[in-house]
């Protein structure tokens, strides 16, 4: 007799979801030209990074579409060693980041010789990583 | 405005937390439930109305309310399933409250539960980082929970000089606490060595600053003032005296700040308010608070008002949260030692402070002076924040 526990397995469950994107389409389209946007609300001046379609706040829809950039200063930062399901194909540990451009804070990817610091320094550039997907790569300014 | 019924907690109860891969999600929320049942001292016929909470989605049966609500007994009565992440708890506590504070259900029972291990880590992992924003963050980044506290770990740090060292200690505390608990996950002392030469999971974090993958489940039964002395359980009941809740954005990005968790201010001062508790530290005897990972300890101090923003790191260096110490946290090792099941955790909170308050906590009962204790949950990085203040 062994000490293992009986169990089963279930039927494989494929979860696998598309993505409504089109009101913030100039967003993802924006990062394979190398641009960041925010929108702002044309009616109360709200900004939005991530962009939103339609305000939280005066409930408008006017928005405008502009572009982040400049030089950026991290407000906090990780380096992951433990991968969730879908970024396998990460070879080594990477490193994510949020920092502020102007009035916009932004998530990003970090790549430098050294782990980042609180109040670094740091410009943006977009590009596909290995599975494809374009995100916001931050590198020392 | 509001009504002035009193409503108390009558029983309690809670699984043994651990990797349970022998049971249901069924057969563990009946442990809870049947200890909550027979703690009151009532039979299930007496349950008006029950609320389900699980954050959900590790676990096979994708919609378990039901599925629990039948196994216990209760088909007919509710169920309500309710969801708030990691402050799942709290949130089904709060709906069995507000049923009974409003007049609709005399008794009502909550249940809070959650099976995490019957996917794999990077499965589970995947669940917890979609779980912030997955459209702007984990779709493109990749974010976990150990990843988001890190990131709010890398700006108190940054900020106000935490070091690795009280981060540790919190892990070490709670460990200690742990160890006399039977129904925690870890029931094993750690040394601070050990602590901080552990791998890191999410820089700054190591694995001894993390909570660990945990299935469990908790319950309570609640009942208005009448109710309760119509049993005859006047005596027993801790009564709910404060209520607080909050939340912030779910895009990191969208923050004013990362030192701190506004959802736990804006609750807590909430709570605050309702229960007439002017000074935290003076006004109560024992607190429960959300230590999913180390630094969340520690911006709780601060943010639930123990000592000033900024200081978190020396009040756990200074023992000021430990036995003796101002205020005695996680007394029963905390999510860090005892276990985090999500939707378990936070009805897990009342069931500890229960105890506490009703001077059954055994090795770990700290001293009642007030004879009052707080729960904090929060659900994600402060995405939910919850506070309740209870007393007898």
């Amino acid at each position: 007799m062994s000490n293992e526990k009986f169990k089963m397995e279930s039927r494989t469950f494929v979860l696998k979801h598309e993505l409504p994107v089109s009101r913030v389409e100039r967003y993802w389209k924006g990062l394979e030209e190398g641009k960041i946007y925010g929108t702002v609300c044309k009616s109360c001046g709200a900004k939005f990074s991530p962009p939103q379609a339609d305000c939280s706040y005066c409930y408008s829809s006017d928005m405008e579409w502009v572009e982040i950039g400049g030089e950026g200063e991290i407000e906090c930062f990780t380096q992951l060693y433990s991968f969730p399901q879908g970024f396998d194909f990460a070879e080594k540990p990477y490193i994510i980041a949020v920092a502020r451009f102007g009035d916009f804070k932004v998530m990003g990817w970090f790549e430098g010789e050294d782990l980042p610091e609180v109040g670094q320094k740091v410009k943006a550039e977009t590009r596909q990583d290995e599975s494809g997907i374009w995100k916001v790569y931050f590198t020392p300014a | 405005m509001g009504n002035d019924r009193r409503v108390g907690i009558i029983g309690v109860g809670c699984s043994k937390f651990g990797i349970r891969d022998e049971l249901t999600v069924q057969e563990l929320a009946f442990e809870a439930v049947k200890e909550a049942i027979q703690d009151a001292g009532i039979t299930r016929e007496d349950i008006e109305l029950s609320v389900a909470g699980t954050a959900g989605t590790r676990s096979y049966e994708l919609m378990p309310a039901v599925p629990i609500n039948e196994y216990c007994g209760f088909a007919g009565k509710g169920p309500i399933r309710v969801e708030a992440a990691c402050a799942t708890g709290s949130a089904a506590v709060y709906t069995a409250y507000a049923s009974v504070k409003a007049g609709i259900a005399d008794i009502a029972i909550a249940i809070g539960f959650e099976k995490m291990n019957e996917v794999d880590t990077p499965t589970s992992l995947a669940v917890g980082g979609r779980s912030g924003s997955y459209l702007w963050e984990f779709h493109q980044y990749g974010t976990t929970f150990p990843g988001y506290y890190a990131m709010h770990a890398s700006a108190h740090m940054a900020r106000y000089g935490t070091t690795d060292k009280q981060l540790a200690l919190v892990a070490v505390k709670n460990h200690r606490n742990a160890a006399k608990n039977p129904k925690a996950q870890f029931q094993k002392e750690i040394s601070l060595e050990k602590a901080m030469s552990s791998r890191y999971v999410a820089y700054p974090l190591r694995l001894f600053d993390c909570s660990a993958i945990t299935d469990g489940s908790s319950a309570a039964v609640i009942a208005s003032e009448e109710k309760i002395k119509e049993l005859g359980l006047k005596d027993k009941a801790v009564w709910i005296e404060g209520v607080g809740y909050s939340s912030d954005t779910a895009n990191m990005p969208k923050r004013t700040d990362y030192a701190g968790l506004k959802a736990t201010v804006e609750a807590s001062r909430m709570a605050y308010q309702m229960a007439g508790i002017e000074d935290p530290v003076k006004d109560l005897d024992v607190v429960a608070l959300h230590d999913c990972f180390t630094i969340a300890e520690i911006m709780a101090y601060e943010d639930l008002g123990f000592c000033r923003k900024g200081e978190g790191g020396k009040f756990i260096e200074n023992g000021d949260s430990d036995f003796g110490g101002k205020i005695p946290v996680n007394t029963f090792g905390g999510l860090k030692a005892k276990g985090h099941p999500l939707g378990a955790t936070g009805v897990a909170m009342f069931y500890e402070i229960v105890k506490q308050l009703r001077e059954e906590a055994k090795d770990l009962q700290v001293d009642l002076k007030t004879y009052k204790g707080l729960t904090h949950n929060i659900g994600g990085t402060g995405h939910f924040g919850w506070v309740f203040v209870l007393g007898v």
